[in-house]
């Protein structure tokens, strides 16, 4: 507000910025963020050391996409995590490239290098380890944290950390805001009256400890209207920068130990189902399932452990190990529930479910299983000349394509650059390529070793390639000169 | 950019106030007033349509109008699939003499995008009325820059003559939903002119200087200046002989989906102009279990040799299929590498992809049954489902979160194997209204919804 005004000639400057001074003054024992009973301060001083902003590039073909996040320390071995988002999920932990950890307040210029060290299936964090060097300058989170959870009441002040950006050298600065709501997402979440930390920055109370993690993503958009754009249009402002929702920190805290033993973030515990999907009250009053929820199965995956159960796609799961589905709103969060019970087990681990199958209430036992290979671990090669990435064909791409393990064949085009050659045959990103010069590519060696020879062989003028898109084949001829 | 159906101004776009200029007119060509053109003037007709609709989650009633030209002494007349199709409910015909008489449809087949009519004769001769007919011509006589002249009822402004010349002769247009949803175009090429062609001329014909039909007018590119397309009088004659014998058109499939080898002979090691490329196999066509796949080379059918270099070349090899009997064995000579095999295929009868529609009024939903074709096409497990394609805002369909595009596949546990079964259903609501449990899936995932009175 302050800024605004001074950038307006308005006389006599000074006296304004008095004048709004004094307002503020005049405002403050109504607005009070805070009770002063405890020293912001030094706890402020405290607080400040558990936050990072981390610099990091994603490697594609082409180019180098730089990202500026927040990271949040949480133990003394230098382990940061990052909000899920903030990674490409279809980006290799191979792409992810010269992680930088800065210190709030520090020149930009000094940082620590740090380590990629893959994102928890069950939190969905991306955890990072900074180098020794600065280790000692951090504190980790838990040393604010409760003996036993707290939660903010309604209506409770809180406070949290904003970062500014790296030209202002990532200065820290001071939010604060007042509980409205706290709801089960499944996780306990707190939504507050206005922008209370930066996403991914911690929340405290007024004495100092630590009560949640700001999350992105949550309702914090704005509708204003454009003075630059034709007649006024509405522009739709998005604050990026800080986020007024936080989950509690009873529900999250658990999971800061949850360091990825590989950089792909293995295990990854997997029930084998696809398109879960919740109901509507109406439903479950309907389907006699009182004060619960329950959820469809779509699809029961192929050779998965909810298929050598005997669940059956459209089947209804009302039960986890006897434990009705708990209602949740909104509906959907019955969904997240499901998984998160399926995420913080462990492959092998036995899962009880009830499930409704027409008139019929069926009891099963599923064995979880390792999640088959994932398409951001599949091995994968660009070919320049050509124009395009291949990657080899895994077990989603069998789902999204509706196919049988026994189908599975051929490469995936995961990348084609524009203008190519094989951009100029047709082919686009996502494609399947099921032969190449008119004969079937049975494996991912098979056709590296057919795209190598043809990039190298300069006296190619042409090749055939057969793609699969939307079901549908196509022969594409790509032409080399 | 696809050329669009003309069809059919609207009766609202008919009332658009229209700008009068007045433009010195220089001598119209002689051959317009020949005597074979004055009575072609006389065979042309307005058509005004009433039809059903089913887009709103209720039956309701659209209208339409588009030309026609009168064949036969009988009171056939030939218009477009998109004009009059069999959700038409009332059909009135202006003759040349302003006369508004009715008319029922004999058949339509919209793969040719033409549909017939037949005059009430017994009406006509109640009330005294005549007509002449017009003849069709061989449009494979015509050739590029041969002038043609449109006849029709563009926005409803009757005896309209525009003139241009054939622009091509052999365009290849073909669209999986460019009849009211319907596909179009895989069977036949059409004649592109330059005559200009208004929404309300589709159906009219396009004629030579004699007055003899040799397209009819279905299409052109909005917003284009003066690229509009028409069936070739050679097609329509087959067409209409069809659907005077039959009520439609019944035509054979195997599941290849073609595509022009262009330049690819090399790569096939083919000699120049022999053979189709197969692009694509329908899952579960007879192709399919025969084991043709994408990337084979077609030679030749029943021992006939092929030549799909260039994509207009298609519709009449795809028309080589269609013509034969359902059921019938045929053979095909395919290449694949160095290969070359025989494979004896029985041909199933072609349908639309477009399935059934009904309207549920009690429940404020219409829909469309899923058809074999739809289930191939978008990798369904059977045909067994109808597809929302509206909901009424207030009723219980819409209420419990159905929308359009969700595919409707249990209701009361009962799977949607055809219409009958929702219909009965349906009716028991409308007599006892409960609530009911509508399974339906979007996008491959499934979800519950109740439909409560």
């Amino acid at each position: 507000m302050n800024f605004l005004l001074a950038r307006r000639r308005l006389p006599g400057r000074g006296l304004v910025l008095f004048a709004v001074a004094l307002a503020l003054a005049g405002l403050a024992p109504l607005a009070a963020p805070l009770r002063a009973a405890d020293d912001l301060p030094s706890l402020w001083k405290e607080r400040v050391k558990s936050v990072v902003a981390v610099e990091f590039y994603t490697e594609t073909e082409l180019d180098r996409r730089p990202s500026v996040v927040f990271g949040l320390v949480v133990d003394n071995a230098g382990t940061i995590i990052l909000q899920p988002g903030v990674i490409n999920p279809r980006a290799q932990p191979s792409q992810l490239k010269d992680f930088r950890v800065h210190l709030p307040g520090r020149p930009s210029t000094e940082f620590g290098q740090a380590e990629y060290l893959g994102q928890d299936a069950l939190s969905n964090w991306q955890f990072i380890r900074v180098e020794e060097k600065l280790r000692p300058q951090l504190t980790p989170i838990t040393a604010f944290a409760a003996g036993t959870p707290v939660e903010p009441a309604m209506a409770e002040n809180v406070w949290g950390i904003g970062l500014r950006d790296k030209d202002e050298d990532f200065q820290p600065y001071l939010l604060s805001s007042t509980v409205a709501l706290v709801q089960s997402l499944p996780e306990r979440t707190a939504v507050a009256l206005s922008e209370v930390a930066g996403p991914g920055l911690p929340v405290f109370n007024h004495s100092g400890t630590f009560l949640g993690l700001a999350i992105a993503g949550f309702g914090s958009s704005y509708v204003e209207y454009s003075r630059t754009e034709q007649r006024g249009n509405p522009v739709m402002l998005m604050n990026v920068d800080e986020s007024r929702v936080f989950t509690l920190a009873g529900d999250i805290t658990p999971w800061f130990t949850r360091v990825p033993a590989s950089v792909n973030g293995r295990p990854i515990t997997s029930l084998g189902i696809y398109g879960v999907q919740p109901m509507d009250p109406e439903v479950a009053a309907f389907l006699k399932l009182d004060n619960q929820s329950g959820c469809v199965v779509s699809e029961v995956l192929e050779g998965g452990p909810a298929e050598a159960a005997g669940l059956k796609p459209r089947d209804i799961i009302v039960a986890i190990n006897n434990q009705p589905l708990p209602r949740l709103k909104p509906d959907r969060v019955a969904v997240d529930f499901l998984d998160r019970e399926i995420s913080r087990r462990l492959p092998g681990d036995k899962l009880a479910l009830t499930v409704l199958r027409g008139n019929d209430r069926v009891e099963l036992t599923a064995t979880l299983a390792e999640e088959p290979r994932l398409a951001r671990e599949a091995d994968r090669k660009y070919f320049e000349k050509l124009g395009f990435t291949v990657r080899e064909f895994v077990f989603e791409d069998a789902v999204v394509r509706h196919i049988k393990r026994a189908e599975q064949r051929g490469v995936i085009a995961n990348f084609v650059k524009a203008n190519s050659p094989v951009s100029a045959a047709g082919l686009r990103p996502d494609d399947w390529i099921l032969e190449v010069d008119g004969t079937a590519v049975a494996t991912y060696a098979e056709a590296l070793a057919k795209l190598a020879a043809i990039e190298a062989d300069t006296g190619r003028s042409e090749f055939v390639m057969l793609v699969s898109r939307n079901g549908e084949t196509a022969v594409e001829r790509v032409k080399l000169k | 950019m696809r050329p669009v159906p003309f069809p059919a101004a609207r009766r609202a776009a008919a009332c658009l106030g229209l700008l009068w200029v007045l433009l010195l007119v220089p001598a119209a060509a002689r051959a317009s007033v020949s005597r074979g053109f004055t009575r072609l003037l006389d065979a042309v007709v307005r058509i005004d349509v009433r039809e059903t609709s089913f887009e709103s989650g209720g039956q309701r009633f659209s209208a339409a109008i588009g030309s026609g030209v009168i064949l036969s002494d009988d009171g056939l007349i030939l218009t477009n699939a998109h004009v009059v199709n069999p959700h038409a409910v009332q059909v009135s015909v202006t003759l040349a003499n302003l006369e508004r008489v009715s008319a029922t449809l004999v058949g339509w087949d919209h793969w040719t995008d033409l549909a017939l009519l037949r005059l009430d004769l017994a009406e006509l001769k109640r009330r005294g009325l005549t007509f002449t007919h017009a003849d069709l011509g061989d449009s494979d006589a015509l050739s590029p820059g041969d002038p043609v002249y449109a006849v029709g009822t563009p926005y409803g402004l009757t005896r309209t003559v525009t003139r241009g010349i054939i622009s091509n002769n052999r365009r290849f247009f073909s669209n999986d939903d460019g009849v009211d949803g319907y596909e179009t175009g895989a069977f036949n090429n059409w004649l592109q002119t330059d005559a200009a062609i208004n929404p309300g001329n589709s159906g009219g014909p396009l004629v030579t200087e004699d007055g003899r039909v040799v397209g009819i007018n279905s299409r052109g590119y909005l917003g284009a200046d003066n690229l509009a397309f028409a069936i070739p009088a050679n097609v329509a004659k087959r067409v209409a002989a069809g659907l005077a014998r039959d009520g439609a058109i019944i035509r054979s499939y195997l599941g290849l989906v073609f595509g022009p080898l262009q330049d690819l002979e090399g790569f096939y090691s083919l000699k120049q102009n022999t053979g189709v490329l197969v692009n694509s196999i329908d899952p579960g066509s007879p192709a399919a279990k025969a084991g043709l796949h994408g990337g084979d080379i077609l030679l030749a059918i029943n021992g006939s040799a092929v030549d799909g270099r260039f994509p207009e070349q298609l519709p009449p090899i795809q028309n080589v299929i269609a013509s034969e009997p359902v059921g019938a064995t045929v053979k095909l000579t395919v290449k694949r590498g160095d290969q070359k095999t025989d494979y004896s295929l029985v041909t199933e009868k072609l349908e639309s992809h477009q399935g059934e529609l009904w309207a549920f009024e009690k429940w404020g939903l219409t829909v469309r049954k899923v058809s074999r074709a739809y289930a191939r096409e978008n990798q369904l497990d059977s045909d067994t489902g109808m597809i929302v394609i509206g909901v009424q805002p207030g009723f219980p369909a819409a209420a419990a979160g159905l929308s359009r595009g969700d595919i409707i596949t249990k209701i009361n546990q009962e799977a949607v194997t055809s219409l009958e079964i929702p219909k009965l259903l349906h009716e028991a609501y409308a007599k006892h209204p409960a609530p009911t449990l509508v399974e339906a899936s979007r996008n491959r995932l499934v979800s519950l919804y109740v439909l409560k009175p």
